[in-house]
């Protein structure tokens, strides 16, 4: 058989294609229609609320549709830069105070100021946390919630081997100290996550509880080898008597994404953790949660905890729809329903009318993180310095380095030093190209 | 036109004939070549020529992605050789992952080939059976289902258990990670199996037959008959392999959790280079990372082919 088509069959043919595909896809336009793309970190019980939130800023604003993405948080931002940099990033993204600096420096986040009073509402937002979405005495950013770090609590774990619940003033020994009886009975699970692998929170509470910090207000490291060497040392203490879990299970957290976290594995009876998360957390753990403090570095000594901004909305200055994306960034931190389908997963509100209307539907465990963050008393200290921009790159450099410690590959003594030097370096080489 | 040149019809070629000259008829008909390959020197110049020159460009500056980049001249170049630990460490790992990896599958490719190669029943079943974990190799599944597998408390150590070992933690432990990541590569050996199994099928049935009527052992057959004939299949397949050996870059992202971890063990070269390129945004830096890679790969393909002659017996 042959084929026989002539140049005027294919050619209708083809343009008739061409047609065909060019009315499929057009859609009638409205000039009303709103289509935003939101991105955040988070996990399904965050992608649940926030999408009721969406739903009920629909309602309000007929014709805006959206589309969301969500990831756990180290995956998070590889993903939100690659989309920056192709000129594609979402229009409302979840910003971190770690990397908000990088971010406003960069110009990839929009400076909010011109907006406020008109389609950004702040009438009652709390001061501190909008001094925490200022960078160089702009706003870029707003806070969702304002949390502090605390450790996840097993109490199930407790109670099967028989140990009292910690309370805000244990210390690291006492932790040590009621290790024997919960190993005893625990089958396994040790009393804490190994902190010196849990990013740069415990070290940096463990720092400002003894009058240091992690970064200078010029974005330097606050902190000598010293501090860090005897910090090494605390924690191969804790590993050889028993008290944190061993490297092999430290290393199977790798992206610090609550599944993946010791007190779910089973591993530890506690983990360290922000205040916002026990909702995330209690959603895939079966055992019942509490929260309480991280450990103070000895009896009495305080000032280690923070009010931080748990994450923060921020708006792409390359945004087609600019300004519904700030109404709806808005919306979702003055709306009162908007208010009680959040909760506190992300933080406490910082509106103050939706503060005092969402409290008394709260859950119990929710009210526990509202008055965890609200009575932290002589365990509070005041807000740092927003970190540097490669503030990121250190932590996970602290990480490699604390496991190459666990695994014996080094010691705490040579390790402190050798550390300091490349964090050192990296806030360098980072400082060059700000 | 193509379709008039496939319609095949005489009376069709005459009339072009008379109508036209041979040059416009050669251009006619390249002319619409042209026009076909058109969406190909597209994507071949806008998607690749264009973006390999840009990186090239890239290597040599510092480049966050959101301000011009800045001219450092081979700044980058140098930093990598004389202040870069990763830099090293990550070519360690990639090394040592090319140099074990390549020859297990290789070997187990072609013991599995031949083990097909005795017109067994249901032969396309069990092709099709060892080529899937190939065909999945790169998918994010497998890489999810390796690290639940070698979990601490995962299957292959509920395995060793019921024999009495106590397996240890081999995707969190720095001493057993990467050879993990060995075997999930050893695992995927189905396409160079395919291709050692055509090869195999094309070695002359009559040098076995007489062979074998002169008494040589099977042994003895495959070292001085398949083996040599199948040289050409081989080297075809390990500088396929070896390129893709050093490009991996999935199982190590998924299992580490793009990290490397633990303590960089498995930091593969390419996972380097994206977290220079996509957690801590230096393009320039990523750039120049790629084209070392570039010249590496270079370098052991240019071996593969310079020690070719050899080992690899073209005789038909």
């Amino acid at each position: 058989m042959t084929l026989s088509l002539d140049r005027r069959q294919f050619l209708m043919g083809s343009s008739a294609l061409v047609a065909a595909g060019a009315f499929g896809a057009t859609s009638p336009a409205m000039a009303a229609d709103v289509h935003l793309r939101l991105y955040w970190w988070g996990g399904q019980e965050r992608a649940d609320r926030t999408n009721k939130v969406s739903d009920l800023f629909a309602q309000a604003n007929p014709g805006f549709t959206h589309d969301e993405d969500f990831n756990a948080f180290n995956d998070y931002w590889p993903k939100l830069g690659t989309q920056v940099a192709g000129g594609n990033a979402p229009d409302v993204f979840q910003m971190d105070y770690r990397y908000i600096v990088e971010y406003a420096n960069r110009g990839a986040i929009q400076a909010l100021d011109d907006y406020i009073g008109k389609s950004l509402k702040l009438d009652d937002f709390d001061q501190d946390q909008i001094e925490g979405g200022r960078v160089n005495g702009k706003l870029y950013a707003i806070s969702l919630g304002a949390n502090s770090v605390a450790m996840m609590v097993n109490k199930d774990a407790f109670a099967a081997a028989g140990v009292d619940l910690p309370t805000r003033d244990w210390s690291y020994d006492d932790y040590k100290s009621r290790a024997e009886a919960f190993n005893a009975k625990s089958n396994g699970m040790r009393l804490l996550a190994d902190g010196s692998q849990g990013g740069d929170p415990p070290l940096e509470n463990w720092l400002r509880a003894r009058g240091k910090a992690l970064y200078t207000d010029d974005g330097k490291l606050a902190f000598d080898a010293d501090d860090l060497v005897e910090w090494f040392k605390l924690w191969a203490d804790l590993r050889a008597a028993n008290v944190c879990v061993g490297p092999d299970d430290q290393a199977l957290d790798a992206t610090a994404a609550i599944d993946t976290t010791m007190i779910t594995l089973g591993k530890a009876a506690t983990t360290f953790a922000n205040s916002n998360q026990l909702i995330g957390f209690q959603a895939v753990n079966k055992a019942q949660l509490t929260m309480i403090n991280f450990p103070r570095p000895g009896a009495g000594v305080g000032g280690g905890h923070y009010r931080k901004p748990s994450q923060f909305w921020s708006v792409n200055p390359k945004s087609a729809n600019l300004d519904e994306s700030i109404k709806y960034v808005s919306f979702f931190i003055n709306d009162i329903e908007a208010g009680k389908a959040l909760g506190v997963e992300r933080g406490i509100p910082c509106s103050k009318a939706v503060r005092d209307a969402v409290s008394p539907t709260l859950a119990v465990q929710d009210q526990e993180a509202l008055n965890f963050v609200s009575n932290l008393g002589d365990l509070l200290g005041s807000l740092p310095p927003s970190p540097p921009n490669a503030a990121g790159e250190v932590a996970t450099q602290l990480n490699t380095t604390a496991q190459a410690i666990a695994f014996g590959q080094t010691t705490p003594e040579d390790a402190g030093p050798a550390f300091i030097q490349e964090a050192t370096d990296i806030l360098a080489r980072a400082a060059t190209k700000a | 036109m193509t379709a008039r040149s496939l319609s095949g019809s005489t009376a069709s070629g005459e009339r072009a004939a008379v109508r036209s000259g041979w040059w416009s008829r050669t251009w006619n008909e390249n002319g619409a070549g042209y026009l076909f390959l058109l969406p190909w020197f597209i994507g071949f110049f806008g998607l690749t020529i264009v973006p390999i020159l840009s990186s090239l460009y890239l290597s040599f500056t510092n480049f966050n992605m959101l301000q011009a980049p800045d001219w450092v001249g081979a700044d980058n170049y140098v930093r990598m050789f004389t202040h870069d630990p990763k830099f090293f460490q990550s070519m360690r790992v990639t090394l040592l992952f090319v140099v074990f990896s390549v020859p297990l599958k290789l070997a187990f490719a072609l013991l599995v080939a031949l083990l097909l190669n005795r017109g067994m029943r249901g032969l396309p079943l069990y092709r099709a059976v060892f080529y899937l974990p190939s065909l999945l190799g790169a998918s994010v599944a497998i890489a999810v289902l390796w690290r639940t597998l070698f979990a601490g408390d995962g299957l292959v150590n509920k395995g060793l258990a019921v024999i009495g070992i106590q397996g240890p933690a081999w995707i969190s432990n720095p001493r057993y990670s990467l050879w993990t990541l060995v075997a999930l590569a050893v695992w995927q050996f189905g396409s160079p199996m395919i291709i050692f199994l055509a090869g195999l099928r094309q070695i002359p049935q009559d040098v076995y037959e007489a062979a074998s009527m002169e008494g040589a052992s099977k042994w003895r057959i495959f070292w001085k008959i398949t083996l040599p004939l199948l040289t050409p299949v081989v080297f075809f397949n390990a500088v396929i392999q070896i390129i893709e050996g050093f490009k991996s870059f999935t199982p190590a992202f998924i299992i580490s959790g793009g990290t490397g971890n633990p303590v960089n063990s498995t930091l593969f070269y390419t996972l380097y280079l994206y977290q220079e390129a996509f957690s801590f945004f230096r393009m320039g830096y990523a750039s120049a990372l790629a084209w070392v890679l570039l010249v590496v790969v270079a370098v052991f393909t240019g071996i593969s082919f310079f020690s070719s002659r050899y080992w690899v017996h073209y005789d038909s």
